[in-house]
C-alpha cells in the first residue's frame, strides 16, 4: 500500500538526488577538461549552464566567466539548477516521507544538506571546488547505495527507481546534446582537442573505463554516442535506463498508457543509428527523446500521483 | 565525588515535595540505588553522559517544532538525564484512579451527546455544557463502539507538598507527548545503562502496540488487520515528529487531509498508487474544527469533506471522536468527581484540585479578592497560554485579569497555587531541584489501559512552574520501579 502523495515525494527525492550527483559530476569533469586544453581552444563555461537548462535563470548580459557560472551552479541556493537547491529539495521530500524510508536515510540526507549549507558558497573557486564536488558525489552514492541495499522491493522502491532512472536518462541526453553541439559547430578552430572533450563527457557519465574496455582506447564521436545511447550494460546509457524503467512500470496497476509511451521511445532508440546521423539529426533525435521522457513523467504523475476520487 | 549533589536538599527554596530526596537529604527508598549510583559519578562523567544524551537526541532526530520570529524551527528535545522514580505500589493506585476517571469521562461524553441524563438529574448544570464552544451539536445522536469517545487521554498530574498526586487537567482532544515518553526511555538506556542492572523498571515501549490494539478494536469492519491512518496537519505542526513516530510504530499510514476522500458510498478512502483504499480507523491529530469543512470550518485546508457523515453512519471510526473536548473544559473539570459518583457509583480515588468557578457569584467574589494567591486559567486554552499565577503576578496583571473575569466569568476558573513537586535536575551549576508534572496516557477502546508512568515534564528555569516545551520546559525519563521495600 502506498499513498499517492508519498509515491510522488519519493519519486522527486530520487530525481533531485540524481540531479545533484549528475550536476556535480558534470562540473567536476568539465573543470578537469578546461585544465587540459590549451588556452584559446577551450570551449566556454556557458555550456554547463545550457546543459542544465539554466540559460533563463542565469540572466541575460551576465558574462559566462568561470566565476559566474560556478557561483550559479554551486553557490546559488535559489537557482533550481544549482547543487544546493537540489539537495534542499531532496531533503524536503525525505523529511515528509521518513516513515517509509530506512531510518539512517534521513540522517545521511540531512548531513548532506548541512554539509552543502556550510561548504557550498566557499567552494566556488578552483581550490576548494574539487573537494566539495567529490564529497557531494560520494555522499550521493552512499545514499543511493543505502536505498538500493535496504529498501524492500515494493512500491516505495519502484517510485524511487523510476525517479532515478528518468532523471539519469534525461541528463545523459543533455550532456551529449549540448556537448556535441558545441563540439560539432563549424566555427571551432582546433579539432585536435575533440577527443579530449568526448573523453571528458564520458568521464562525467563515469563511463570512460567501461568505454575503453568495451569499445577500445580510441575516443571518437560516433562510437561514444552509440555506446552512451545503446549499450544496455552501461548503467548510465539510455538503453539501460529505459529497460529499467520498464521493469518498474510492469508491476504497477493501470500502467498501460505509461508502458505505451515508454515503448514508443524505446523503439525510436533502437532505430537510431549514430554512424549515419549528422549533428542535426542527433539533435532532433534527442529532442524527440526528451519529449518522450517528459510525456512519460506527465503520465506517471497523472496516473499515480493525482488519482481521481474513484 | 558527589560535589554536584552537595547540600541538594538545602537548595529547596520553599516547602516542596521532592521526588527522590527527603527533607533530611536522604534518598527515598525507591530511589536509593539510583541516587547512590548517580552520586558516584564525577562531574566530568556527568558531563560526558549528558553529551551522550544530546548526541542520541540529534541522531535519533527527536525534535519538536516551535514557531518563532516568523519561522518554524525544528528544535532538539530538551532532556534531563536524571530519571524521576515512582514506586510500583504507589503507581498502582494512581493508575486505577486514572482508569476510573477516564471511564467516567467517556460515560459523560456519551451521555451528553445522547440522553443527557446527568443534565436532567441536575448533577452538572446544563448551561455550562450546552453553551460551551466545546459542545459540538453535530455529534448528537452518535454512539461510537464501547461508548468510547476519548480513546487517547493525556491527564496532567502534579504532586503537592503533601506528596499526593492531584489531577490538574484532562486532555481529551489531541493530547501529545507520548513519543517523547518512549524516546526518553531509549535515551536513558543508552546513556545510563548501568542503572538498569539493579532495577526492575516497568517497560513502556509496548505503547504503540497497545495503541494499535485500541484503535483496531474500534474498526467498523470485522477484519484481522483493519486499515488505520494517522491524520496529521503536516510537517509544520509542532508534534509532527510524534505523528510520524506513532504511524511507524503501528505500521499505519501517516496521512494528510489531501490523501483522504469520502466516496459515494459514504466510506472513507485513501488515495494510493493502486487506487482508493478503504480506511477503517482514523487516529486524527487535528482539532475538531479543522476536520470537515461540511460540518465545521469551511476555510480549513487540512480537512476531509464528508468525514463527519462517514463517521456518523458508522463507516469509519475517529479517535478521539469529534466532540470529545466537551469534557476537558476547565469548568467541567470541577464536576468530574461528581461524574464518577454518578456514573460508576464509586468514590474518586484520585484527588482533583479545588476549583473556583467564576460563573458562580460566591466563587467569583472569593477569586477577585484573592487573586494574589490563586492561579487563574481560561476555561479553554492549552499549552500554558493565557493563565495567571497569582503569587508571581504584578498588580497590573491582576487588574487585567479582574477585568477579564468580570467581562466573561464563564470563561475563567481559579485554583489554589499548588506547590509542584521537584526532582534533582542536572543544570549548569550542578544538581538542583526543579519543578515537574506528569502526563500519563490512558487508552480506552474495548479495554482501558494506562501507561506505566508517563511523560515527566520539568521546568528547567529555576523556580519556574511552567513545564510546557513551547515555553522552556524539558523532560525526564519516568520510572515505575518494583522493589521489595516500597
Amino acid at each position: 500500500m502506498m499513498l499517492s502523495r508519498v509515491a510522488e515525494r519519493l519519486y522527486w527525492m530520487a530525481r533531485y538526488l540524481e540531479r545533484t550527483e549528475n550536476t556535480a559530476r558534470l562540473t567536476q569533469a568539465y573543470t578537469h577538461l578546461i585544465m587540459d586544453i590549451p588556452a584559446g581552444s577551450e570551449p566556454g563555461w556557458d555550456i554547463l549552464v545550457y546543459i542544465l537548462d539554466g540559460g533563463h535563470q542565469f540572466g541575460e548580459g551576465r558574462s559566462f566567466s568561470e566565476q559566474n557560472v560556478l557561483k550559479f551552479l554551486i553557490g546559488d541556493e535559489d537557482n533550481p539548477s544549482s547543487i544546493p537547491f537540489c539537495i534542499k529539495a531532496a531533503r524536503e521530500n525525505v523529511r515528509t516521507t521518513r516513515d517509509v524510508l530506512p531510518e539512517e536515510l534521513w540522517e545521511h540526507v540531512n548531513e548532506l544538506y548541512l554539509y552543502s549549507q556550510e561548504q557550498a558558497s566557499k567552494s566556488v573557486g578552483r581550490r576548494n571546488r574539487h573537494g566539495f564536488l567529490e564529497e557531494v558525489i560520494s555522499r550521493c552514492q552512499l545514499i543511493n547505495g543505502l536505498l538500493m541495499t535496504t529498501l524492500c522491493r515494493d512500491h516505495a522502491y519502484r517510485f524511487v527507481k523510476l525517479g532515478y532512472l528518468l532523471e539519469r536518462a534525461d541528463m545523459t541526453t543533455r550532456i551529449i546534446d549540448v556537448g556535441a553541439g558545441a563540439l560539432l559547430s563549424n566555427e571551432r578552430l582546433n579539432e585536435a582537442v575533440d577527443p579530449l572533450i568526448w573523453a571528458s563527457l564520458l568521464r562525467s557519465l563515469s563511463a570512460m573505463d567501461s568505454y575503453r574496455r568495451t569499445v577500445g582506447p580510441l575516443v571518437e564521436a560516433s562510437a561514444v554516442v552509440n555506446f552512451v545511447f545503446c549499450d544496455g550494460s552501461l548503467p548510465r546509457s539510455l538503453r539501460f535506463c529505459l529497460d529499467g524503467i520498464r521493469r518498474e512500470l510492469v508491476p504497477l496497476k493501470n500502467n498501460a498508457e505509461a508502458v505505451k509511451v515508454l515503448d514508443r521511445t524505446r523503439r525510436s532508440l533502437s532505430r537510431f543509428n549514430s554512424d549515419k546521423a549528422g549533428r542535426e539529426e542527433l539533435h532532433r533525435f534527442i529532442d524527440r527523446f526528451q519529449t518522450g521522457l517528459n510525456t512519460l513523467s506527465g503520465v506517471i504523475s497523472s496516473r499515480w500521483f493525482m488519482p481521481l476520487n474513484s | 565525588m558527589d560535589k554536584h549533589w552537595n547540600r541538594y536538599h538545602r537548595k529547596q527554596s520553599g516547602d516542596f515535595f521532592d521526588e527522590l530526596i527527603t527533607r533530611t537529604g536522604r534518598p527515598r527508598v525507591v530511589a536509593s540505588t539510583a541516587v547512590k549510583m548517580l552520586r558516584s559519578l564525577t562531574p566530568d562523567e556527568m558531563t560526558v553522559r549528558r553529551g551522550a544524551a544530546e548526541l542520541a537526541i540529534r541522531e535519533m532526530g527527536i525534535s519538536f517544532t516551535v514557531y518563532s520570529e516568523g519561522k518554524n524551527i525544528d528544535r532538539a528535545w530538551p532532556f534531563d538525564i536524571i530519571p524521576r522514580i515512582i514506586s510500583a505500589k504507589e503507581w498502582k493506585k494512581v493508575s486505577s484512579g486514572l482508569a476510573q476517571r477516564t471511564r467516567a469521562l467517556n460515560r459523560f461524553i456519551d451521555d451528553i451527546y445522547n440522553k443527557q441524563k446527568i443534565l436532567a438529574d441536575g448533577v452538572v448544570p446544563a448551561e455550562i455544557v450546552l453553551d460551551s464552544g466545546n459542545f459540538k451539536a453535530q455529534c448528537a445522536g452518535v454512539s461510537p463502539r464501547y461508548g468510547a469517545w476519548a480513546h487517547i487521554c493525556g491527564t496532567d498530574l502534579v504532586r503537592d507538598k503533601d506528596g499526593r498526586f492531584y489531577v490538574l487537567e484532562d486532555n481529551l482532544r489531541v493530547p501529545s507527548g507520548v513519543s517523547y515518553m518512549l524516546e526518553n526511555r531509549e535515551i536513558t538506556k543508552r546513556v545510563l545503562p548501568e542503572l538498569f542492572e539493579h532495577h526492575s523498571i516497568l517497560p513502556v515501549d509496548d505503547y504503540p502496540s497497545r495503541l494499535y490494539s485500541t484503535l483496531a478494536s474500534l474498526s467498523p469492519r470485522d477484519q484481522k488487520r483493519p486499515s488505520i491512518a494517522v491524520l496529521t496537519p503536516g510537517i509544520y505542526n509542532s508534534a509532527y515528529f510524534e505523528h510520524a513516530y506513532l504511524a511507524q510504530g503501528m505500521g499505519a499510514q501517516l496521512v494528510e487531509g489531501s490523501d483522504l476522500f469520502v466516496g459515494e458510498d459514504d466510506c472513507l478512502y485513501m488515495r494510493t498508487v493502486d487506487g482508493p483504499e478503504r480506511v477503517d480507523v482514523v487516529y486524527r491529530r487535528i482539532d475538531d474544527d479543522f476536520l470537515d469543512p461540511d460540518a465545521f470550518r469551511e476555510d480549513s485546508t487540512l480537512d476531509v469533506a464528508g468525514i463527519m457523515r462517514a463517521w456518523k453512519l458508522g463507516n469509519v471510526a475517529i479517535a478521539n471522536a469529534p466532540g470529545s473536548g466537551v469534557a476537558d473544559d476547565k469548568v467541567v473539570y470541577a464536576f468530574v468527581p461528581d461524574m464518577i459518583r454518578y456514573y460508576l457509583g464509586e468514590e474518586p480515588s484520585l484527588a482533583s484540585v479545588k476549583t473556583y468557578l467564576c460563573m458562580n457569584a460566591k466563587d467569583r467574589d472569593y477569586v477577585l479578592s484573592n487573586l494574589n494567591k490563586l492561579v487563574v486559567k481560561p476555561a479553554n486554552e492549552s499549552g500554558g497560554y493565557g493563565l495567571m499565577i497569582g503569587p508571581k503576578s504584578t498588580a497590573a496583571k491582576r487588574a487585567e485579569f479582574a477585568r477579564l473575569i468580570e467581562a466573561n466569568p464563564r470563561n475563567y476558573i481559579a485554583q489554589p497555587t499548588l506547590s509542584l513537586s521537584t526532582a534533582p535536575t542536572y543544570v549548569d551549576k550542578g544538581v538542583e531541584p526543579r519543578h515537574l508534572d506528569l502526563r500519563p496516557f490512558i487508552l480506552q477502546g474495548n479495554k482501558t489501559w494506562v501507561t506505566p508512568g508517563g511523560l515527566t515534564r520539568v521546568a528547567l528555569v529555576k523556580g519556574s512552574l511552567v513545564v510546557n516545551s513551547s515555553q522552556g520546559g524539558g523532560s525526564k525519563d519516568t520510572w515505575i520501579v518494583q522493589s521489595n521495600q516500597s
